[in-house]
C-alpha cells in the first residue's frame, strides 16, 4: 500500500501482542483482550479491517444457534474455495469481533480474506451493522434469554429490527419465517420502510406439535398485538401462525426445510428446498432447531454465491462448534456437552433426549454467574411437567444453583429418587458417566460458565482440546 | 382429621400476558402444597376474555405475575374496567391476592409514565409507581414484616424493574431490604401487604423458595370459606436447601462470583457487560 495507516497498524500490532500475552499468561483464550486494546488505540479498527475483506462481511445473530450457524456457514463458504475469517470462539460483543479480526490481520491492517463471517450478540447487532456495513445479516430467532441483561424480549426484537434497517441498501438479510418476531422485521412499520428478507422455514407436518408451550414469547402479533393463532408449532414459538387482528401470517419462505428425520441428539437429516430443487443434508448434531440453523446457513450461502448442491455437500460435513454438541469421554463413558442457556434451548434439548431409545440420564448444570444471567427463574418457564410424565428420566442436577434446579425438577412431578444433586462439576460429570448407558453418549446440558468449567475439567483429563486451539 | 373434600380454586390472572420471570412456579407451588395436605386446588385461568370476569366470583384467591411494559399496558384496561370490581369485592371478603412485579404495580392508585401521564391502577393499596430510567436488577433478600408471623422471616428472590413504588402512609412494606434494591432503590422497603393482599418485586419465582408465603395464601383461602386454618407442617428440606443456596449466592459479590466461576479468565469476563 502506498500509505500505511499508522494508527491502524499500531492498533493491530498492540492488539496482537495483548492477545499473545493473555494466552501466554493463561489468562484466557485471548478472545476479547486484543479487541479492548486495539479499539482503545483506533476506535475505527473494526470498520477498517472489515473493509479489507474482498467480498465483505456477513453477520449471524439471534438468541439461539448463532455459534452453530456461523460454523455451518463458514464450512459452506470455505468449501466453495473462499478464504474466510470468523470469531469461532464465540466471543460476540464488538470487542470479540474486533479481536477475531485482529488475530487474522497482518500488521498493515489487511485481513487477506474473501469473507468475514461473524456471529454477533443480539443487543450488539445495531452497532456491529453500523461499524461493519455487512453484505448480509442472518437473524435466527428471538427467545427470552438472560432477562437480567436484556430485560425484555420486545427490546431485543426492536434491536434486531434496527440492525436490519441499518444495513446498506444493496445488502441482503436472511430471516426465520417461522418466528413471528423475526418474520415481522421486514414489514413496514413505525415509519420504517419495508425491507423484504430471504426467508427460511421448516415445512414438515411430522415434526410439528399442535399447541404452543405453556410459556411462549410470541402469543401476540408483533405488529398489532392481537392474538396469534398457531396451526403448527415446531419449537418454542416457531411454527405456522396467523394474526386474528391484522392478518399478518407466516410468510412463504424461499428455503424450506422438509423431510426431516431427527435422531435424538446425535443427528438430524433434512431436505432443503429452494426454487423447487431439493438438497439432502445430514448433520452430525441433533435437535429440530438444527434443521432451522442449517436452513439459515444454506440460505445465506446461496445468497453469497454458492450453488445449492455444493452448499448441501459442505453442510453435511460440518463439525460441531465448541460446546455445541461436543463429544468427550470421562471415566470410560462418553458424554455430550450442550450449551443450554434459556427455556427454548432447555425445552428443545430435553425433547431431543426423550427421543433416544435408551433409558435416558441427563445432567443439567445451572450456574448464576454474570455470563449465565444471574436470574435463574427461567427454569420454571418450561413445561417439565409434561416431560416428567412422558418418560422416566434420571437427572444429575449440578451448578451453583443445583438445589434450585433440584427443587424445580421435584415440583415437576419427577420422583425425587430420580434426581441426584451434585453441585460440583467433577462430581456431576462422574455421576453422569457412571449412569451412562454404554454406547450412547450421556447428554450434559450446561449454562455458559458451567460449560467453561466442564470443558476445563475435560481438557485437563486430555479428553478435548482447549477451546482457543481452533480459534 | 380434617374433612377430605377440601377444595380451593386459584384464579390465575393473565398467565398468557404476565409470565415473564418464572411466575408459573407460584402456581405450581400452591398446587403442590395444597395437594400434599389433601386439598384439591383447581386452577382457573382468568384472561383478557370479557367472559372470564364471571369466573372471579368462584375463586378462593388469586395470583398475578410480571410482564413486559407492552403486555402490562394490554391488561391494564381490562383489569381495571372489567376484572377490578369483582376482584376488589373478593379481596375485601378475605380472598388472598399475591401480586408480583407488574401485578404489584397495578394494585396501586396510579402509575406515572416517563412523559408524566398518570395511568390509573386498581387502587387496592394506597401506593403509586413512577416510571424510572434506572433498571433495578439483581438478587433481592428481605426480612419480612414481623406482623406477617413467619417463622423464617428471610425472603429470597430476584428483582428486575424500572418502576419505583412509593407506599402511602400506613401501608406496611412486605419487608426491609437486606440485599438488593427494593421498591425505589433507596427507601429500604420492599413490597407491601395489607389484609389479604401481598405485593412484591420478588420473583425467582417467589413461592417455591419461600414456602411460608404459600401457606399464608392457603390459610387465608381456607379461612375465607370457613375451613380449618391449621395447616399441617410439611417436609420442606428441598425448599430449605434451595433457599439456603440462593441466600448464600445473593450475599456474595458479583466480582467474586465472576472470578471463581471463570477461573480469572479476563477475556471471558469482558465478554459480558459487568458492573450492576
Amino acid at each position: 500500500m502506498a500509505h500505511l495507516d499508522l494508527r491502524l497498524a499500531g492498533a493491530v500490532g498492540l492488539g496482537k501482542l495483548a492477545g499473545a500475552t493473555s494466552r501466554g499468561l493463561r489468562l484466557g483464550g485471548g478472545t476479547t483482550m486484543p479487541g479492548d486494546v486495539a479499539r482503545a488505540i483506533d476506535p475505527r479498527v473494526l470498520s477498517k479491517l472489515a473493509a479489507s475483506a474482498a467480498l465483505g462481511t456477513v453477520l449471524v445473530t439471534g438468541t439461539n444457534g448463532k455459534t452453530s450457524t456461523t460454523a455451518m456457514l463458514r464450512a459452506a463458504i470455505s468449501d466453495a474455495g473462499w478464504r474466510v475469517a470468523s470469531n469461532s470462539s464465540g466471543s460476540n460483543l464488538v470487542y470479540g469481533l474486533t479481536a477475531a479480526a485482529i488475530t487474522r490481520a497482518n500488521l498493515a491492517g489487511r485481513l487477506g480474506i474473501d469473507w468475514l463471517i461473524l456471529e454477533v450478540d443480539e443487543l450488539s447487532a445495531p452497532q456491529a451493522v453500523a461499524e461493519l456495513k455487512p453484505r448480509g445479516l442472518v437473524v435466527l430467532n428471538v427467545f427470552r434469554d438472560q432477562l437480567d441483561r436484556s430485560f425484555e424480549v420486545d427490546q431485543v426484537s426492536e434491536r434486531l429490527a434496527t440492525a436490519v434497517a441499518g444495513l446498506p441498501p444493496t445488502s441482503f438479510w436472511v430471516g426465520n419465517a417461522d418466528d413471528p418476531r423475526v418474520a415481522s422485521i421486514g414489514v413496514a412499520r413505525n415509519g420504517r420502510a419495508a425491507r423484504p428478507g430471504l426467508l427460511f422455514g421448516i415445512d414438515d407436518l411430522r415434526v410439528a406439535h399442535a399447541a404452543l408451550p405453556v410459556v411462549a414469547d410470541a402469543r401476540v402479533c408483533p405488529l398489532c398485538r392481537s392474538e396469534l393463532d398457531y396451526s403448527r408449532v415446531y419449537y418454542a414459538h416457531c411454527g405456522v401462525y396467523h394474526c386474528r387482528g391484522c392478518g399478518f401470517s407466516r410468510p412463504e419462505p424461499q428455503v424450506r426445510a422438509t423431510n426431516i428425520t431427527t435422531g435424538g441428539l446425535d443427528s438430524v437429516e433434512v431436505e432443503l428446498v429452494e426454487k423447487g430443487v431439493g438438497v439432502l443434508v445430514k448433520l452430525p448434531v441433533g435437535g429440530l432447531y438444527h434443521a432451522a440453523n442449517v436452513a439459515a446457513a444454506f440460505t445465506a450461502a446461496t445468497a453469497m454465491g454458492v450453488s445449492g448442491e455444493r452448499a448441501g455437500q459442505a453442510l453435511s460435513s460440518f463439525q460441531p462448534a465448541f460446546g455445541r454438541s461436543q463429544l468427550a469421554s470421562w471415566r470410560g463413558s462418553q458424554v455430550r456437552l450442550l450449551l443450554t442457556k434459556n427455556p427454548a434451548g432447555l425445552d428443545a434439548n430435553l425433547r431431543a433426549v426423550m427421543e433416544l431409545d435408551t433409558s435416558p440420564v441427563v445432567a443439567i448444570a445451572l450456574n448464576d454467574g454474570v455470563a449465565d444471567g444471574r436470574d435463574i427463574s427461567w427454569i420454571w418457564d418450561i413445561d417439565l411437567e409434561r416431560l416428567a410424565v412422558s418418560r422416566p428420566l434420571d437427572i444429575v442436577a449440578s451448578g451453583t444453583r443445583a438445589r434450585d434446579l433440584a427443587l424445580r425438577l421435584a415440583y415437576s412431578g419427577l420422583g425425587q429418587a430420580r434426581i441426584r444433586v451434585c453441585p460440583q462439576p467433577e462430581a456431576a460429570l462422574t455421576a453422569l458417566a457412571e449412569a451412562a448407558v454404554p454406547g450412547t453418549p450421556a447428554p450434559a446440558l450446561l449454562t455458559y460458565t458451567a460449560m467453561m468449567e466442564w470443558h476445563r475439567l475435560l481438557v485437563r483429563s486430555g479428553a478435548v482440546d482447549p477451546f482457543w486451539a481452533g480459534a | 382429621m380434617r374433612a377430605a373434600a377440601e377444595r380451593l380454586v386459584l384464579g390465575l390472572l393473565y398467565p398468557r400476558e404476565l409470565n415473564l420471570y418464572g411466575d408459573r412456579g407460584n402456581m405450581l407451588a400452591l398446587q403442590l402444597r395444597a395437594r400434599r395436605r389433601g386439598i384439591d386446588l383447581e386452577v382457573l385461568t382468568i384472561g383478557l376474555d370479557p367472559g372470564d370476569t364471571k369466573l372471579i366470583e368462584g375463586c378462593s384467591g388469586f395470583i398475578v405475575g410480571g410482564g413486559q411494559d407492552l403486555d402490562q399496558g394490554m391488561v391494564a384496561d381490562d383489569l381495571i374496567l372489567r376484572k377490578g370490581p369483582p376482584l376488589a369485592e373478593a379481596v375485601a371478603s378475605g380472598a388472598p391476592l399475591l401480586a408480583v412485579c407488574a401485578g404489584f404495580q397495578m394494585l396501586g392508585t396510579h402509575y406515572l409514565t416517563q412523559s408524566g401521564t398518570s395511568i390509573p391502577g386498581l387502587g387496592l393499596l394506597p401506593m403509586h409507581t413512577d416510571a424510572g430510567k434506572e433498571r433495578l436488577v439483581g438478587n433481592l433478600l428481605i426480612e419480612a414484616d414481623a406482623d406477617l408471623g413467619l417463622r423464617h422471616r428471610l425472603l429470597i428472590g430476584f428483582e428486575n424493574h424500572s418502576g419505583k413504588t412509593h407506599l402511602g402512609p400506613g401501608l406496611a412494606p412486605l419487608g426491609r431490604v437486606l440485599q438488593g434494591r427494593g421498591n425505589t432503590g433507596h427507601s429500604g422497603e420492599e413490597g407491601a401487604w395489607q389484609g389479604s393482599i401481598l405485593g412484591t418485586y420478588l420473583h425467582g419465582p417467589l413461592l417455591p423458595k419461600n414456602p411460608e408465603i404459600s401457606d399464608w395464601w392457603l390459610r387465608l383461602a381456607l379461612a375465607r370459606q370457613g375451613q380449618a386454618v391449621e395447616l399441617p407442617p410439611l417436609d420442606d428440606s428441598l425448599e430449605q436447601a434451595a433457599r439456603t443456596e440462593a441466600i448464600a449466592r445473593a450475599t456474595r459479590s458479583d466480582r467474586w462470583v465472576g472470578f471463581r466461576l471463570q477461573g480469572g479468565g479476563l477475556s471471558v469476563r469482558r465478554k459480558f457487560p459487568a458492573g450492576r
